[in-house]
């Protein structure tokens, strides 16, 4: 599990208590890029993206007192910057007029034929389409289950929520999901 | 407060149950559940954030240098967008440069050509154009009733009193000036229309009694010879009121310094037409999305987002409604 690779890295504090931003970075970026890559979607650039988040964090560590895990406290500043990101994101578009950008290639393998690349990233583009019109409560929990692959008391952990609140969120979360996918396809016919 | 019924309940106590299996597990199909996670496996894979990026990102960490190319792409980008408002920006001046009425007109008229009786007086011997002329205009802007204002305080354009000290002098101006307007918007030549203007004020000077029409039929050449620069120079000299048909050059002015990556003048101008109680008009309508456009263009995203919501909430089928749904995700 991917939470549980992240908890398992050594967490080491600086003589004063606090975290530093080097320790934190080297244990945890490549957990929160998964994240951030995830969350924010296809369009983003995840290097960007890491940037901005651990900037943040390097604002905000003198608040950090431990009272929540690292891990909880990295997926909330991941999950707010990424929400910011798709934000811009959908501003950019609609400055550039560009309704669909050049996708990144943090989601296709390297591997692919250019005709399955292209399927792919298609699939993916709808994904998050159909992602984005859900609530983002519903659409971060269903990311979180069904791409991050955590468990709901992972899940739970990670986004402070009560493990029957992650449940109900994920029921509903896939109840708007194949609406909406059946609004799409519907379109598409 | 309603008391949950025994079927609300249940669905509640359903909802909680925790789920045993993911989509994404499951085998290909044709149900909707097999279906969703055929999708969602196409998303699933995430190239890993690999040692290069690691270093990459902690070289910038530590330098605190964000990626200027980006934000430049970002500003190319902006200014792309921007361009497509160069069409409605034609048109706002054209409609003030055509249609500056005398008279009262009805105060809901809203046409996209001036009929003849929106031809300001000094140029009655010139016909109005006819709609082909017009449909050049990329972005046709409504009549409004008020008269051209260039300078603040300064009354609308008065039919020229009866008795006139120099009648030729004047008559020879109106020709000069009615020729000039009909090459450019009968003959679509503006070119010559600037050349018959340059005539126009190598005779009559800046002191023409014709020199406030002479001006704006100028900027209507210029933009219409693509000269943005030069028309865009012409407006930023004039001192313009939020009233009557200034609005309309004030929000040009507005849309063409945004063009020109001057978001910080262009939002002076949008906040001047915003400022007072703004009737439900075009212009308001341009001026709200404009001012969207420079906010974000400046990072005030949370800015940008409230005059897409204002704009949304007065002008649902707006011609900017689309953009600007799609730009806040509704």
């Amino acid at each position: 599990m991917t939470l549980a690779r992240s908890d398992a890295a050594p967490f080491i504090a600086s003589p004063s208590g606090v975290p530093d931003l080097e320790t934190l970075y080297r244990a945890h970026a490549p957990t929160v890029a998964r994240w951030a890559a995830r969350l924010a979607g296809p369009l983003v650039d995840v290097d960007d993206l890491v940037h901005e988040i651990f900037l943040v964090v390097q604002r905000r560590l003198p608040e950090f007192r431990g009272e929540a895990k690292v891990t909880t406290w990295l997926y909330r500043i991941t999950e707010r910057v990424a929400q910011e990101s798709r934000r811009k994101d959908r501003f950019r578009r609609w400055f550039s007029g560009a309704r669909h950008l050049e996708i990144q290639r943090t989601m296709a393998p390297p591997h692919l034929t250019p005709v399955d690349e292209l399927e792919q990233r298609q699939s993916g583009e709808m994904v998050y389409r159909i992602l984005d019109r859900l609530p983002g409560k519903y659409r971060n929990v269903l990311i979180l289950y069904e791409l991050e692959e955590l468990s709901g008391e992972e899940i739970a952990t990670l986004t402070g929520l009560k493990p029957a609140t992650v449940w109900v969120h994920l029921h509903r979360a896939r109840a708007r999901f194949i609406a909406e996918m059946k609004r799409d396809s519907g379109r598409s016919t | 407060m309603k008391e949950p019924t025994a079927r609300s309940k249940q669905t509640h106590t359903d909802e909680r149950t925790p789920i045993r299996h993911r989509w994404t597990a499951q085998p290909s199909g044709d149900s909707d559940e097999a279906l969703a996670g055929a999708l969602l496996r196409s998303a699933k894979v995430v190239l890993p954030f690999g040692t290069k990026n690691l270093a990459e990102v902690a070289a910038r960490l530590r330098t605190r240098e964000r990626r200027l190319s980006r934000k430049w792409a970002w500003q190319i980008a902006i200014a792309v967008g921007l361009l497509l408002f160069g069409g409605a920006v034609s048109a706002a001046v054209m409609h003030f440069l055509r249609g500056p009425s005398v008279g009262p007109s009805p105060p809901d008229t809203q046409v996209s050509m001036p009929a003849s009786g929106t031809v300001p007086r000094r140029h009655r011997p010139v016909a109005p154009p006819p709609a082909s002329a017009i449909s050049q205009v990329p972005e046709p802007t409504p009549v409004s009733g008020g008269s051209l204002e260039l300078v603040p305080g300064k009354a609308p354009p008065e039919p020229p009193p009866a008795p006139l000290a120099n009648p030729s002098a004047l008559a020879q101006e109106s020709r000069l000036l009615a020729r000039a307007i009909h090459k450019l918007r009968q003959e679509r030549n503006p070119g010559q229309a600037l050349a018959m203007l340059d005539q126009h004020r190598a005779r009559f000077g800046a002191n023409g009694a014709l020199e406030p029409e002479a001006k704006v039929t100028r900027i209507e050449a210029l933009l219409r010879l693509g000269r943005h620069d030069q028309a865009l120079g012409l407006l930023d000299a004039q001192s313009l009121t939020a009233a009557g048909v200034g609005r309309e050059m004030l929000v040009a002015r507005a849309e063409l310094r945004a063009e020109k990556g001057r978001c910080g003048s262009a939002l002076n101008d949008f906040n001047l037409l915003l400022a007072a109680e703004a009737p439900s008009d075009l212009v308001t309508e341009r001026a709200l999305y404009g001012r969207a456009t420079c906010r974000a263009q400046q990072g005030d995203w949370a800015g940008a987002r409230t005059d897409l919501e204002h704009y949304l909430a007065r002008f649902p089928k707006g011609r900017f409604a689309d953009q600007a749904r799609t730009a806040i995700g509704k």
